[in-house]
């Protein structure tokens, strides 16, 4: 008979408690320690949701990146998690919760370029910098997110060299693209297809949702005469599918591949052709440390991964020549460190600055090709 | 030519998985009327189970026994597994929403779905985890026509997807257990009047559409290679798709269904379009819901005054 | 008494009708003081509780919310406009639409196109005062043609038919015609909600515009209920071959639910898009519409009060609370004691329980920190007052993930167990899956807040359905099932 008002009288006295806590439950510093240089960075990333996969990755390599630079530098950064799911109206709310946290000055993320684009306003409004690893379209520097940054290039650069070396290297008469239906995928296609067209090349262009797991049917319609298939696909297992019901079929089309097929634990289709926007930092000697960390704690890994740890890096160190200077990190001086930061070199095998409007300088492109025994090879030049 | 029998092997292939995943789905809605859309989920942990199995002997290049004999443990063990947590779940959430409206135990299954999609994610990763079919059963063991390919995998699946529709259609017509599955889809109070215990009757149920899901996972982890935590949502849809289309309830039209499906994939993505396959698969769809507007096999719906 | 034929009686009987019907009239009600309340807040009226509660919604920016939770309560007031009118769909008419999130997606794409520059050279830019009727409008015949089916189609059959149409309009969004509708990068700078000189730009007006909105269409919904065509609707649900031989004309009043739903999704597509500022085809998937089901049948379905307070509870949890890592334990712990509170009776066995547990955790954690220090070395995660009362309780060991990993598994296995066994074993068996769920969440869960917050929905759902199938405002249904 009394249940009931218990029930109310404990969910009461918990709430009660519980806004008395919170009031006071910020992490209390130790007063000795006032020379550490706090402060938080936000990830936003699909980390659950049908692109985990990726989202996972990037969490993982910030994670490392902040735990490396904390030891590194002696700052004490806090990484603040966002699931996105790569979903727009999320990544809204997850950066409304960021700009609303006084205590995050900079951003990693978001992954998909549907995402910046609803977020960047909201950015820019807070004059919250934001650095992403992996959002590749076009418009997004072209002035309207004063905030926004990079460390990937953009589609405009990726899309014509890898059409480019198709043609001259690779002359097919035709070739078969496909796209999955993500931004990022019909972005390169459609700065392929013009060039493309434009050498006389037969092209089929297909397009599958990034949730469809059998290509059978989709290989069946690869002609003899298309000696190449175009895959710019984010998903790389999909693409090892795609490569093993082509050896199914008994067909011998290459598979020309881009960054996002670039997983050499995953994607191993003999005689295939990968291009990524980072090298292959297990090949870089100067990354032997993170990768066998990486390694260690989770796993293999693919191309979504090290741009993510490079941009967490350089947030990183923004905020580490902050402290340095004597200031308190805040929005405004950080934006200022990043838009300052001139790296001789990083995770990515490469200098790492930006333009005025958030690109990546000198952006590179790398080719490899995957050998019989599923390594990756660099192809110079 | 060729190309036609490409596509309609790949189409048969296809579908037979997808009748099977149906197939569960139907009877769970035969005896509880209950849209399980956690079903998609339970044929996600069988496919995890076999990648398991795998790794456990050896992985896939490094196979310590025989592969007949790997496929038989794979395709025992998920479907025991995967039955036992379709009748938990069924124990722990279902049964205490038995007489609520039809709606409430909807969103107990998409909460079942929540945890199980998620636990999966947990505690495996959101890797990709691979079987890598063709290193331990090669491309070669397949038959060519032609200019057609059938992979011994896909035999395999089409071969066990009908014996075990054959078996359970024997199931339910020919043995007790499936006249008192009939009997609690037909009325379940009038069955329990009957002297049927009706709470085993339905755990069985349960029991053997998981183990079919189940079963169903592991053919589609050999068939498509890599499984992860979110392939069961688009599996239960079609499943839901499939079962509703052959007449939801009726078995032979949850087969029907799913291969409908399957070759009407096949086909329009072979000879219409990719981009748009979803979109013809669903107007031809429609068109059949239209036609035939209790399903493919249903019974028109008797409506008591 | 004689045997002579007694005169009828004038009224309820003493000691038999008029007992009855007072009983039965209590039992409607929660027992003691909150039975008292139950019926004051009834006595209110209904237009009266709608004011108090719009008064409350207005009034919440103005107590110093910050940004984020700003967001959180237009997400909410979405859903609960979405959940209201999808109540009108599944609640009143009795119709299963899995398809109602592309109504939303409708509304959006369409204010989307006549309020940007996606159109033609410099776009269409009608104000919001043209553009949202417009869009309404044309919802609603969209709203028909989707219920068409619905002539030869019931139950699950229609709700395929919705189904595929909801997947349809996200795969036609998505890759069909990208001039016009962007593909997968959808449509962006869409103009706020400007009409006569007045544009809403920040997010505070938006909210505002909201409550307006969404109490002004629960106002015309109460309206609708009330009326012949809610009547209608509400027969309909219950028997249609009874309903149809009273006159009413079913086929009709069906499209008329479908339409009606998709006018109020649309204009929460309207808002949704001028909010964002811009749409794609992702915003509209089947999680989104898996969501609003969820709100409206938390709920309860068939109530307007209920399907806007399905909404509350389900976003500012779901899109609120459990974003934030710390507010996550909370409501974790919360639930724990709420359960415990509930369902453990007498109050002594409830004490037991507790004692019990507070001394399993210590001397487990004694016993093995006696036998490895390396396996209590580990920290809790949770921080602040409930990280260090749980300090010296749970055993956390130095490297947890793997040790995470088997307690997951293990208390799922004892909560299993828990609802088989009954009687003492039962609440012997509470103790260790209480701990050993602190346990997990300490090491696993906190760890990763985005998965457990999906995992934490589903256990919240499946908990409250259990618990009260009807929803929390609905009212007991007995279904016909044909």
């Amino acid at each position: 008979m009394y249940g009931r008002g218990i029930i109310a009288a404990t969910v009461l006295g918990a709430l009660v408690v519980v806004g008395c806590s919170s009031g006071g439950s910020s992490s209390s510093t130790a007063g000795g320690a006032a020379k550490k240089c706090i402060a938080s960075v936000g990830i936003e990333a699909p980390l659950t949701g049908p692109v985990a996969v990726l989202g996972q990755e990037q969490l993982h390599f910030a994670e490392l990146a902040v735990a490396n630079d904390n030891t590194a530098n002696h700052t004490d950064i806090t990484l603040v998690q966002g699931d996105t799911q790569l979903n727009p109206a999320q990544a809204t709310t997850v950066t409304q919760q960021f700009t609303s946290n006084s205590a995050i000055v900079a951003v990693v993320g978001p992954a998909g370029s549907q995402e910046v684009e609803a977020v960047g306003p909201l950015m820019a409004r807070a004059g919250l910098p934001f650095i992403s690893g992996s959002a590749t379209a076009v418009a997004l520097t072209a002035g309207k997110y004063p905030t926004f940054f990079r460390v990937v290039s953009k589609d405009s650069v990726q899309g014509p060299e890898d059409a480019n070396y198709i043609i001259y290297n690779l002359h097919p008469k035709a070739l078969m693209i496909v796209d999955d239906q993500e931004a990022y995928s019909t972005g390169l296609v459609a700065a392929m297809l013009p060039i493309f067209k434009a050498a006389g090349i037969k092209v089929d262009h297909e397009s599958v949702s990034q949730k469809v797991t059998d290509f059978s049917s989709l290989v069946a319609k690869v002609t003899p005469a298309e000696t190449v298939v175009v895959l710019p696909w984010q998903i790389a297992a999909n693409a090892q599918q795609f490569g093993r019901d082509l050896q199914q079929e008994h067909k011998k089309t290459v598979i020309f591949g881009t960054d996002g097929l670039y997983s050499p634990g995953t994607f191993t289709i003999s005689g295939s052709y990968v291009s990524s926007f980072g090298p292959d930092i297990t090949a870089i000697p100067a990354d032997a440390a993170i990768v066998a960390q990486a390694k260690a704690k989770y796993g293999s890994f693919g191309t979504f991964g090290p741009p993510v740890f490079a941009a967490t890096h350089v947030i990183d160190e923004a905020i580490a020549a902050v402290c340095k200077a004597g200031q308190t990190p805040s929005r405004a001086n950080v934006l200022a460190a990043i838009k300052k930061t001139d790296e001789p070199t990083s995770i990515l095998g490469q200098p790492i600055s930006f333009t005025s409007h958030g690109d990546l300088v000198n952006g590179k492109f790398f080719l490899f090709k995957i050998d019989s025994k599923g390594n990756y090879h660099l192809i110079p030049g | 030519m060729g190309f036609f029998f490409q596509e309609l092997v790949n189409g048969i292939t296809t579908g037979a998985l997808y009748s099977l995943i149906a197939l569960g789905f139907s009877m769970v809605y035969g005896v509880l009327k209950l849209l399980n859309f956690a079903h998609g989920d339970l044929y996600m942990v069988g496919a995890f189970i076999g990648y398991f199995v795998i790794q456990w002997f050896g992985g896939p290049q490094g196979l310590k026994v025989p592969v007949p004999l790997l496929l038989v443990i794979m395709f025992v063990l998920s479907a025991g597994l995967v039955g036992g947590l379709g009748v938990a779940i069924e124990r722990f959430a279902y049964r205490p929403l038995r007489d609520a409206p039809r709606i409430a135990p909807l969103i107990t299954a998409i909460g079942i779905s929540f945890l199980l999609e998620n636990s999966a994610l947990l505690l495996v990763g959101a890797q990709y985890r691979v079987y890598n079919t063709p290193d331990f059963i090669k491309f070669s063991s397949g038959i060519q026509i032609g200019s057609v390919s059938i992979d011994s995998v896909q035999i395999t699946v089409v071969v066990l997807g009908l014996a075990l529709m054959v078996g359970l259609r024997l199931l339910v017509n020919r043995t007790r257990l499936g006249k008192q599955m009939r009997a609690v889809s037909a009325d379940r109070e009038a069955a329990e009047m009957l002297g049927i215990n009706v709470n085993l009757t339905i755990a069985a149920t349960f029991f053997l559409g998981s183990a079919l899901a189940g079963v169903a996972g592991v053919m589609a982890g050999l068939l498509f290679n890599q499984v992860n935590n979110t392939i069961g949502f688009i599996a239960g849809l079609k499943a839901f798709t499939a079962a509703v289309v052959g007449g939801i309830g009726s078995l032979p039209g949850a087969m029907l269904g799913g291969l409908l499906i399957g070759i009407a994939e096949s086909f329009i993505t072979g000879y219409l379009s990719s981009t748009y396959t979803n979109l013809f698969v669903f107007a031809l769809l429609i068109l059949v819901m239209l036609v035939r507007p209790s399903g493919l096999f249903g019974r028109a719906q008797l409506q008591k005054v | 008494m004689s045997l002579d034929p007694q005169p009828p009686a004038t009224g309820p009987e003493v000691g038999a009708d008029e007992w009855v019907a007072r009983h039965a009239h209590r039992r409607e009600y929660l027992p003691s003081w909150l039975g008292v309340a139950q019926r004051a807040v009834e006595r209110v009226g209904w237009w009266p509780r709608l004011a108090l509660v719009a008064l409350a919604g207005a009034a919440l920016p103005a107590l110093g919310l910050g940004g984020f939770q700003v967001q959180v309560g237009i997400d909410t007031m979405e859903v609960a406009l979405l959940a209201v009118g999808l109540n009108i769909v599944v609640g009143w008419a009795g119709i299963l639409d899995l398809g109602y999130v592309a109504f939303l997606g409708f509304g959006g794409y369409a204010f989307a196109l006549l309020s940007s520059s996606q159109l033609g050279g410099a776009g269409v830019h009608l104000p919001a005062i043209l553009s949202i009727p417009v869009v309404m409008v044309a919802a609603a015949l969209l709203g028909l043609l989707v219920g068409w089916p619905s002539r030869r189609l019931i139950g699950d059959y229609l709700a395929i038919v919705t189904l595929f149409f909801g997947e349809a309009f996200v795969e036609f969004t998505n890759n069909v015609a990208p001039g016009v509708l962007g593909g997968p990068n959808g449509i962006v700078g869409i103009d706020p909600i400007h009409s006569f000189a007045v544009s809403l730009t920040s997010n505070v007006s938006y909210y505002y515009l909201l409550v307006i909105v969404l109490v002004a269409a629960m106002a015309v919904l109460r309206l609708l209920e009330n009326s012949r065509t809610g009547r209608a609707w509400r027969a309909v649900r219950e028997d249609p071959l009874a309903a149809a031989s009273m006159t009413i004309p079913v086929n009709r009043v069906k499209l008329m639910a479908f339409a009606f739903g998709a006018m109020v999704a649309a204009l929460t597509g309207t808002i949704f898009a001028a909010q964002q500022i811009s749409v794609f085809p992702t915003d509209f998937d089947t999680p989104f519409l898996i969501l609003i089901y969820a709100a409206l049948i938390l709920g309860g379905a068939g109530s307007i009060a209920g399907a806007a307070t399905g909404a509350v509870v389900v976003m500012v949890i779901y899109d609120g609370l459990l974003r934030n890592a710390t507010y996550s334990g909370y409501v974790f712990y919360l639930l724990i004691a709420l359960t415990l509170v509930a369902k453990v009776r007498p109050w002594r066995r409830l004490g037991v329980v507790l004692a019990a547990l507070v001394a399993f955790g210590l001397a487990l954690r004694a016993i093995v920190g006696a036998i490895s220090a390396s396996a209590v070395a580990g920290a809790p995660a949770s921080t602040g007052w409930l990280g260090t009362a749980l300090r010296d309780w749970v055993v956390i060991p130095a490297n947890s993930t793997g040790a995470g990993d088997w307690g997951y598994v293990l208390l799922i296995c004892l909560l299993i167990a828990l609802v088989q066994v009954k009687g003492v074993w039962r609440t012997a068996l509470m103790v260790p899956a209480i701990y050993v769920g602190a346990f997990v969440w300490e090491t696993k869960l906190a760890a990763n807040p985005a998965i457990t917050r999906e995992i934490m929905i589903g256990a919240i759902l499946i908990v409250m359905m259990n618990a009260r199938p009807q929803g929390l405002l609905g009212t007991r249904r007995v279904e016909v099932v044909t």
